[in-house]
């Protein structure tokens, strides 16, 4: 397994509120993360960081060894970080097959291996029927779907997915976790999920960052943090 | 949003889509090349400026209508392109004054295009501040060719020849008939607006589109949009500034009117009311309300325009695909998907 | 008079004028967002109803009045049909506004002609003081500018009303909690941005001959100065953007003519909006 992310001392700063604070993280490659934490602990901003959204106020972010710190989004995406939003941010107007041929179009490949990857893409996420149906026609898990359909065809490396179960019926839900399951055993990919379902967490099997106040404040496995204490009393509040 | 399905989708096969935007264009073009075979006189003579006028509108189409760049400076170019063809021939520059005054405009809009564009997108200056800043630039031409008077002839004009074509071998093809400038201006338009739509299917087409719709995710996909806005902007003024070369060398005037705000503004008007997002909406719609215009300025000059800012109300609140788009609905297809047949 | 003092009353009485026409706009566009294309339109209109009044034999203040009242109300139709249901979408606000504009001026063609008019300068000559010459309407204008500059500042910062539109600009969902009633504030906010507008137009008319595009020149002229001054500082940033656009106007005038320097205070105000899109003024 070799490291894909690592970030140092990350810190945010917005005006005197610390949204990160001094976070160190790392992920492999074909790695599953959750990261959890009450509402503002810090996690969209730290996606954000990560994804190039927004740039960080101290510390350094490494990617496939080379550092990122100072990189744009687009330059970021190119090496392969992908980021789906917690609102599903595709091509309305477009179709399906639209929506993934522009995303495929992102890295330089041959048309022909363009088309193969959209068609791989299309049957992973069950979007082949619709395929000439436009976006905005679309239910809302086949949304978020689609979104992740065309983070796939954008050949990403490293998945960033912000609450991908929001709004989601139960069944769309156990689907999206064997699709995540799928993509990091077979596909290699690494995935970051910032999740609020705990039954879904549970469901992935993956290891759990849980961030409060910005900071880290434990790793391990989702049965050590559930049963840590001071998870708990952060999140009854009391701390 | 509106539910909107494909006519696969509606039952009927794409095959039975017999109106594809190709299609009828292909057969305007043909009608329009037999036309001077049948009609003469007034028509014919004013007919290259309508189309001229319609390839502005297409300049504005692909910027505004596909990549979702408004630009209240069209103007601008199309008359830097004239005055380039006038000096041009001025200055009696070696070789064919024409060609140079063509190329020159190709470059001069192309350039003027890149530099502006570049300068604004790099740092992400917001779609409302650009629109301010061509209207600043319509302004600015208009003012440089008022106060330049020495070069430009002022407030008068300045004269511009009809040039003959020269083809290296044969006899020069003199373009003073009507006939002649005609058979220049049709093929010209005509290759526009099939190169654009082409364009259009190619990956910085759709990457364009992909702009308009949604920047955000193409940033999160990898591309460097400041540098296909910038591309945009100077494909769409090379070919305002083209437009505006024939257009000079065809009604052998120009002036500092041609740059002004309110000749900017009306390109939007067309292409508004035509469809935006139609080449073809917005070609014809800046040939049929220019020629409208012309004739019912003759019968009811106050009247008109005022419907035209009526017209062009109703369709920004509620018909945003203009007369393309409602044409478009009408045969059961989908109106403004980025120019797919 | 000597040319730097000149030059300085110039810049001064020029700033106010400018400042007076921008106001408009500064309030519509700097407070509430609206790009309001139509702002031209609005001066223009307010010159127009003041030349109507002023030959149907209204005295001159009242004439003003009355225009700009006028230029109000069309002000309060347009929000209330049109551009309340666009807030959100600045786009379809642009094209909107200018649509006002084009229809506007063809109303004002076709019931006005479209002749030169003049408004008669109810103020002829000049003032002296010593060895300055100040032009006698030009330094009313400015000084009612600069009235309705403080009388503003005063309602922005010190009424209950001024701290109400405050807050709503700053936090529109916070305001509406708070009680405040979102749709009628912006109503106001729009109708006195149009009021101003007409009362610029109305005091502008004496000093230029009164076309159909009289307004359209103090346009972007107007969006420059509220951007470069910093949008949301509707008065010092009126100020400062006053002053810079229209004193760089008057002082490259001096050595290049009207045309050349309004070209470059363009190409310059283009400048400082790509490096500094907040203003010249950093917002807190």
């Amino acid at each position: 397994m070799t490291e894909l992310l690592r970030t140092e001392g990350l810190t945010k700063r917005f005006r005197g509120l610390v949204a990160n604070d001094n976070v160190d993280f790392t992920l492999d490659s074909g790695a599953v993360r959750c990261v959890i934490g009450p509402n503002g602990a810090g996690k969209t901003t730290f996606i954000s960081m990560i994804s190039g959204h927004l740039m960080p106020t101290a510390g350094r972010l490494w990617f496939k060894g080379r550092e990122i710190t100072a990189l744009s989004v687009a330059r970021r995406a190119k090496m392969g970080i992908a980021r789906k939003f917690q609102t599903p941010s595709v091509f309305d107007r477009l179709t399906v097959d639209d929506n993934l041929e522009l995303a495929a179009l992102g890295k330089p490949v041959s048309a022909g291996e363009r088309r193969a990857n959209i068609e791989e893409v299309l049957e992973i996420t069950r979007l082949h029927d619709l395929r000439r149906i436009v976006a905005s026609a679309l239910s809302h898990g086949q949304r978020q779907w689609l979104e992740v359909g065309m983070l796939l065809a954008n050949r990403a490396e490293l998945l960033l997915l912000d609450e991908p179960t929001a709004g989601m019926t139960a069944e769309e839900t156990s689907a999206t976790g064997e699709l995540i399951r799928m993509l990091a055993d077979s596909r290699n990919l690494s995935i970051i999920i910032i999740e609020h379902d705990i039954s879904f967490i549970r469901g992935l099997k993956a290891p759990v960052t849980v961030l409060h106040l910005g900071r880290v404040l434990v790793n391990g496995s989702f049965e050590e943090v559930a049963e840590n204490e001071h998870v708990r009393n952060v999140y009854l509040g009391h701390e | 949003m509106s539910e909107k399905r494909t006519s696969a989708e509606m039952g009927l096969p794409a095959s039975m889509r017999l109106y594809s935007e190709t299609t009828v264009a292909l057969v305007i073009f043909v009608l329009l090349a037999a036309l001077p075979v049948l009609v003469s006189g007034y028509s014919i003579y004013i007919l290259p400026q309508y189309l001229l006028y319609g390839m502005l509108a297409m300049s504005l189409g692909i910027l505004w209508g596909f990549t979702g760049i408004l630009s209240f400076g069209q103007a601008a170019f199309f008359a830097l392109g004239a005055y380039a063809m006038g000096l041009a021939a001025k200055w009696g520059v070696t070789g064919n004054p024409a060609y140079v005054g063509l190329l020159a405009s190709l470059v001069v809009g192309a350039g003027l295009a890149a530099v502006v564009g570049y300068f604004l997108f790099s740092v992400g200056v917001r779609d409302v501040y650009f629109v301010l800043v061509t209207l600043a630039l319509s302004i600015m031409v208009e003012q440089i060719t008022v106060s330049q008077s020495q070069i430009t002839g002022g407030y008068n004009g300045m004269f511009v020849p009809r040039f003959s074509l020269s083809f290296g071998v044969g006899p020069e093809l003199d373009l003073s008939s009507d006939a002649a400038i005609y058979y220049v201006v049709l093929p010209v338009v005509a290759a526009v607006y099939f190169l654009l739509r082409w364009l259009l299917k190619c990956p910085i087409g759709k990457v364009l589109v992909g702009i308009r719709e949604n920047e955000d995710r193409v940033i999160s996909l990898g591309f460097n949009t400041s540098l296909f806005k910038t591309a945009a902007f100077a494909l769409s003024g090379a070919i305002a500034c083209l437009a505006g070369a024939l257009y000079g060398a065809h009604a052998n005037f120009v002036s500092p009117s041609l740059a002004g705000v309110l000749f900017s503004t009306q390109v939007v008007v067309w292409v508004a009311i035509g469809g935006r997002e139609s080449l073809l909406g917005a070609l014809f719609g800046a040939v049929g309300v220019s020629a409208l215009s012309n004739y019912l300025t003759a019968v009811i000059p106050e009247y008109w325009q005022l419907v035209l800012g009526i017209l062009f109300v109703v369709v920004i609140i509620g018909f945003k695909g203009g007369i393309a788009g409602a044409i478009g609905r009408v045969f059961g297809g989908e109106a403004g998907d980025g120019g797919r047949d | 008079m000597n040319t730097a003092l000149s030059v300085l009353v110039d810049s001064t009485l020029i700033t106010f004028v400018f400042a007076l026409a921008a106001l408009g706009l500064a309030v519509v566009f700097g407070l509430m967002g609206v790009i309001n294309m139509g702002h031209g339109a609005m001066l223009t209109l307010g010159a127009y109803f003041t030349w109507f009044a002023t030959t149907a034999g209204i005295p001159f203040a009242p004439s003003v009045l009355l225009a700009a009242v006028g230029v109000g109300v069309i002000g309060l139709g347009l929000e209330h049909f049109v551009i309340r249901y666009f807030y959100d979408r600045p786009f379809e606000t642009l094209l909107l506004t200018w649509g006002f504009f084009l229809i506007t001026t063809e109303i004002i063609k076709i019931v006005f002609g479209t002749d030169l008019r003049t408004v008669e300068n109810p103020l002829p000559g000049a003032v002296v003081f010593g060895t300055v010459v100040l032009p006698a309407y030009k330094s009313m204008v400015a000084f009612t500018s600069l009235l309705i500059l403080v009388g503003l500042a005063l309602l922005l910062f010190r009424t209950t009303l001024g701290i109400k539109i405050r807050a709503l600009v700053q936090n529109a969902e916070a305001a509406s909690l708070l009680g405040l009633n979102i749709g009628l504030t912006y109503k106001m906010v729009f109708v006195a941005g149009a009021f101003i507008a007409g009362l610029a137009g109305a005091l502008i008319s004496p000093m230029l001959s009164v076309d159909p595009y009289i307004g359209n020149i103090f346009l972007v002229r107007s969006f420059f100065v509220v951007i470069v001054g910093g949008i949301g500082q509707v008065l010092a940033g009126t100020l400062i953007g006053s002053f810079l656009i229209g004193g760089s106007e008057t002082l490259f005038a001096l050595f290049s003519g009207q045309v050349v320097a309004q070209t470059i205070v363009f190409a310059l105000a283009i400048v400082v909006l790509r490096f500094r899109p907040a203003g010249i003024l950093r917002t807190r």
